[in-house]
């Protein structure tokens, strides 16, 4: 049992001085976080007026409610962790409430030199390595009130640094707890050399799957020169949860990235996913896998941004609705005027498992440069009746062939997916959930 | 079936006017037209937009949606104009004294 303070003082100046004070942290960092504190106190509430937020009412979210770094004890039990079942790792690490909890790295590749678990701890001892990353600001905090928050607040961090050619083979694995009613204020910095390879497996979950609580975090994924990270994201919030969070990755020169995000959980998201592809020949490969349910509202705006010449973008989010539940996926392919010969693609596919859920599919282009290709592609639709007729007339019954028809239409994004233990968490996940449609 | 609720004081919601308030984790628009008192679901069912943002018509006991115009009916919630077809949720509206009551419907 989990004993949670009551919801006292929000986000106020003297929980912010009280954070900075028990931090110890260098005086560039210390001035970074409270030039973001005074932005989040400038900025208002994100507008229904605006377009990236007047599809996602957030009215009922208030800041006073939530306590951070509330006094809390640690479980005896966390809840069990999908992404890394069976697998050999490289490292691991957890996180509870914005508290680091644990972090191992095997020592095979400590001594090649990469640094993996708190970055709240691995910041203060490896400063000078980690500065410039950091102040390369990947996501700015002035974007919103959410950004500014996390820029100034973030705490129970991950970071993973490969150094330059290491290939690290085993996965590493993050996973971020939340306490009924807990808040998560979790950044995730991953930074690979140049010609350095590595898979990050990170994974959310709360400590009851219907507790509430908020996560304000954000990804910032440093990909440089001929360097390949495989990362994966599955965000498995209990179903009370207001989970907002601002994602990027910058992808260098003939460097690859492959992200994978897994949306199951909380209450309402509003994720902003970002990828710039910044040096020339490099390439990203993006895959979403949402299944929502109840009344749930995943809000996914995504981003793959071409600066240079001769990169690839293949964006596919496939979602599956239950319920009266919601999703909106807005996608943006930006081509700046140089980056020639971009060859781009996104594309949302939804399942309608009922009559009273909805999913808004806003694919969009803004292309400068004149010799590209760039395509999109966007469906929604039931469950085809004469499927489910078929499997039906061959021994199913109706619950495992909706079952199999929902497995079949993510295996296209679970074919992308070469881990195969995420593919089985997704797929497992999913099945779970899998009821017979409404008539 | 749920309780009646206090939301607010009449004096809160001018005649005519409206009131956003919070009820059971819900967005209610609270109106008051004509010396009386409805409650909508602050949602448009045509595209999610906030009614109580949008003008009021007393006289003919309609709210719009401020984004795209759809019209509803303050007492039933039903749809009247495009592009909303589908209505939104009307609830009980009850007065004791100075304050005013609602009872969210299932």
């Amino acid at each position: 049992m989990i004993a949670t303070a009551p919801p006292t003082t929000g986000f106020s100046q003297e929980v912010f001085d009280a954070f900075l004070a028990d931090r110890d942290e260098p005086g560039w960092l210390t001035d970074r976080r409270v030039a973001a504190w005074k932005q989040f106190n400038n900025l208002g509430m994100p507008s229904n007026r605006d377009e990236e937020w007047m599809r996602t009412d957030i009215r009922l979210f208030h800041f006073d409610r939530f306590t951070p770094f509330a006094d809390i004890k640690t479980p005896a039990e966390l809840p069990s962790a999908l992404l890394a079942v069976g697998v050999e790792l490289a490292g691991h690490s957890s996180s509870l409430d914005s508290l680091s909890l644990s972090a191992e790295l095997s020592e095979v590749w400590a001594k090649r030199g990469v640094l993996f678990g708190s970055l709240d701890a691995l910041v203060k001892a490896h400063g000078d390595l980690l500065r410039p990353y950091i102040e390369r600001q990947l996501i700015d905090p002035n974007q919103d009130k959410f950004s500014a928050l996390n820029a100034a607040l973030w705490s129970g961090a991950n970071l993973l640094f490969v150094p330059k050619g290491v290939k690290v083979t085993d996965p590493f694995h993050s996973f971020s707890v939340l306490s009924s009613g807990g808040v998560d204020l979790g950044k995730t910095l991953v930074i690979l050399e140049q010609g350095a390879e590595a898979t990050l497996l990170t994974e959310t979950a709360s400590t009851d799957p219907d507790a509430g609580g908020m996560h304000c975090g954000s990804i910032e994924l440093i990909v440089e020169k001929e360097a390949r990270l495989r990362y994966v994201n599955l965000q498995n919030w209990g179903s009370g949860v207001w989970h907002f969070a601002h994602q990027m990755g910058h992808v260098g020169a003939n460097a690859g990235l492959q992200w994978t995000i897994g949306a199951l959980g909380s209450r309402l998201a509003k994720v902003n996913q970002h990828v710039a592809l910044v040096g020339q020949d490099s390439e990203a490969q993006v895959n979403g896998v949402m299944f929502t349910h109840g009344k749930q509202h995943l809000c996914y705006n995504t981003h793959q941004h071409h600066k240079a010449p001769y990169c690839r973008s293949d964006l596919l989010y496939k979602s599956a609705l239950q319920d009266k539940s919601r999703t909106v996926w807005r996608g943006m392919i930006k081509v700046d005027e140089k980056a020639q010969r971009t060859d781009a693609y996104q594309r949302n596919d939804n399942l309608m498992l009922s009559t009273t859920a909805r999913a808004d599919s806003i694919p969009g282009l803004e292309i400068e440069a004149d010799d590209v290709r760039c395509t999109h592609g966007s469906t929604s639709g039931r469950v085809d009746d004469h499927q489910l007729f078929y499997a039906m007339t061959r021994g199913y019954t109706r619950q495992e062939a909706v079952r199999m028809i929902v497995t079949g239409f993510f295996q296209q994004v679970f074919d992308r997916i070469p881990i195969e233990s995420v593919r089985d968490a997704l797929g497992e996940a999913i099945g779970r959930r899998v009821r017979d449609i409404e008539q | 079936m749920s309780e009646f609720l206090p939301v607010a004081m009449k004096a809160e919601v001018p005649d005519p006017g409206s009131l956003l308030v919070e009820i059971d984790e819900q967005l209610i628009v609270l109106i008051h037209a004509a010396g009386h008192y409805y409650a909508l679901d602050d949602v448009c069912t045509h595209d999610g937009g906030p009614l109580s943002e949008g003008p009021l018509d007393a006289e003919e006991g309609s709210i719009a949606c401020p984004r795209h115009g759809a019209k509803f009916d303050i007492k039933t919630g039903a749809a009247l104009t495009m592009p909303a077809t589908k209505p939104t949720r009307s609830h009980e509206v009850k007065v004791e004294g100075e304050q005013i009551f609602v009872r969210l419907c299932e």
